[in-house]
């Protein structure tokens, strides 16, 4: 048997496993272990797997990852997402749809103090439906709102997704981080006109709330400040050269905790749980990245991945019919895998097909980022949707679901946008690298 | 088997724990250096220690994520099941992962051991590196029993229904 061909038989069998509920890190790591002894030796495969591990957990650069996460789970136990809500609030409120609008607004700027965005769901579905709800607002509106609002989180640096992207395809994680930050933006604005339209559309789903004036207006955007004093402390460091990624994180998880504990806002509770949650959401990632190098190691004995970039790059299609392509498998593959598990799984294959098609790797970072936004509000699997349903009981999930899909709408057409003008992605970055 | 899952139950709190300690050591120790990198005056061995630190932090998590069903798997073919077709089935996934994770207990304790004779010490202040390593293998090894208490109480289930 030739090795691609034990490569697809891999393959075939991993996703087969995969359906028995069995952790997909886990999965990753049996089947990758499996071929690549199959194709090497059984010794090759036993050293692979245990030093594999152990480099993924030793990497400086993964130390990113907990950091980020620590940081966002303290942002959320200290109450931040609710001064953010009340300033978007003091200012959108009083148009029809303006307080989903004012939680996409207050998603966005939760971004930039958490990297994930089931995260950034939850601190909304706590924060921002209930307010919601007060006002009249219809269940589908509000909670497609939040659970998609929530996805801005993790496209507004700091970002997970972007982390682990930018470590298995080797590209600067401050580039990434730059270059998400208008695409968040954009992205935010086209939620808000869908929010629009569906709220002129069925103006009972989102009343209009009451009108602040100026001056509380005002008064309101003293509460951005420590937020942005953090962000700017994270991002400016990062950019200027103080401090690495995984610094980056330490000072803005250390800025968070200092800014709630003066607030007082943080309890000694809130603090264990975020340490526990931290460490919980770390190490689920942590495994799949080692899953994925170790399955990685596999496919690339088995040179599918090379084999495939070679055989794209050979059937003369235009290349945003390739970019289409893939966002769609993405979009298909995203209903079924949890998004992060999915990226992880396919970079190694789609990474070299892209960048051989003389693609900007940045882009394709924030790319994968856009669709693995629409991953976690599509069925069957959205975990924003199921985290909104976990924290609102009383919203049946069809209908979270359904509160989706003009999100889902605005995230393809944005998709698109960025897919035929890259620019719009790296101008930024490239302007400040 | 209530006594066993009780040991077991607090092996993994005392474990998320030090792997908690690790994490928030890691913030501070990051944070310092920064702050005296500023003045001058890096602290030398922060790389290293928080290097460890975070092998530490993830490996002691490894046993309370797999308790609290923090891992990511599709579920959707198996919710469609009896409650004991479901059982059956992670009772077969999890001696699967039990063996697995019991194959990398062991060899990450060979690599510990390779390390170890050789000498492998950090870059920086030369701490040396196998100690954690059969750290990470022991936490495997936990990984293992408590994926083994899933089992019996899987199996127990498909029995019962």
């Amino acid at each position: 048997m030739s090795p691609t061909y034990i490569g697809i038989l891999g393959i075939i069998l991993l996703v087969a496993v995969f359906f028995t509920r069995m952790p997909v890190a886990y999965v990753m790591t049996l089947v990758g272990f499996l071929g690549f002894s199959y194709i090497i030796s059984l010794k090759a495969g036993l050293n692979l797997m245990a030093r594999d591990i152990y480099d993924v957990y030793s990497s400086y650069g993964l130390t990113v990852i907990p950091m980020f996460v620590l940081m966002g789970q303290l942002a959320f136990n200290a109450g931040i997402g609710r001064k953010l809500y009340d300033c978007a609030y003091a200012f959108l409120g009083n148009i029809r749809g303006g307080l989903a609008m004012a939680t996409v607004a207050a998603c966005c700027a939760f971004g930039t103090v958490s990297g994930s965005s089931p995260g950034t769901a939850a601190t909304f579905a706590v924060v921002g439906l209930p307010e919601m709800k007060r006002y009249g607002y219809g269940n589908k509106l509000a909670s497609g709102a939040v659970a998609s609002g929530g996805g801005i989180g993790m496209l507004m640096p700091p970002s997970v997704v972007m982390i682990v992207y930018g470590i298995l395809t080797e590209q600067s994680i401050g580039k990434l981080f730059v270059a998400g930050i208008l695409p968040a933006i954009y992205i935010s604005v086209l939620f808000m006109v869908a929010i629009a339209v569906y709220a002129w559309y069925s103006p009972n789903e989102g009343p209009a709330g009451e009108k602040a004036t100026w001056r509380a207006r005002f008064r309101s955007l003293t509460k951005l400040a420590d937020t942005l004093v953090i962000f700017g402390i994270v991002m400016g460091g990062l950019f200027i050269g103080w401090f690495t990624p995984g610094e980056a994180g330490a000072v803005g998880a250390f800025g968070v905790l200092m800014t709630a504990l003066a607030a007082r806002t943080l309890t000694w509770q809130g603090f264990v749980k975020s340490c526990y949650e931290t460490l919980r959401t770390s190490c689920m990632i942590l495994l799949l990245v080692a899953g994925a190098v170790i399955f990685g190691h596999f496919l690339a004995v088995t040179r599918i991945p090379f084999e495939l970039a070679n055989w794209v790059a050979g059937l003369n299609l235009p290349h945003w019919a390739i970019i289409c392509m893939i966002i769609f498998v993405y979009l298909v593959g995203g209903c079924f895998i949890d998004a992060l598990a999915l990226i992880m799984l396919t970079i190694p294959v789609f990474y070299p097909v892209v960048s051989n098609l003389g693609y900007d790797p940045i882009w394709f970072g924030v790319i994968i980022v856009l669709v693995t936004q629409m991953g976690v509000i599509t069925p069957p699997v959205g975990i924003n949707v199921y985290v909104v349903s976990g924290i609102d009981k009383s919203i049946p999930l069809e209908d979270i679901f359904i509160g989706c899909l003009p999100f889902l709408f605005a995230l393809i057409l944005g998709t698109l946008l960025l897919v035929f003008f890259p620019e719009t992605v790296t101008w930024l970055p490239n302007k400040m690298y | 088997m209530e006594a066993f899952e009780k040991a077991l139950d607090s092996v993994i709190k005392l474990l998320r724990l030090v792997g908690a300690s690790a994490l928030v050591l890691m913030m501070l120790i990051t944070c310092a250096d920064v702050l005296f990198r500023g003045f001058d005056h890096p602290i030398i061995w922060a790389v290293d220690t928080v290097g460890f630190m975070a092998v530490l932090a993830l490996a002691c998590a490894m046993p309370y994520t797999q308790t609290e069903g923090g891992h990511v798997g599709v579920d959707l073919l198996v919710l469609k099941m009896s409650p004991r077709g479901q059982a059956i089935i992670d009772a077969i996934t999890g001696t699967v992962s039990m063996v697995l994770f019991g194959v990398v207990s062991w060899q990450m304790w060979r690599y510990a051991r390779e390390l170890a004779s050789k000498g492998e010490v950090s870059m920086t202040v030369q701490i040396p590196k196998a100690p954690f390593i059969y750290a990470v293998s022991v936490c495997f090894g936990i990984l293992c029993i408590a994926i083994l208490a899933g089992v019996i109480r899987n199996v127990g289930k498909a029995v019962e229904e």
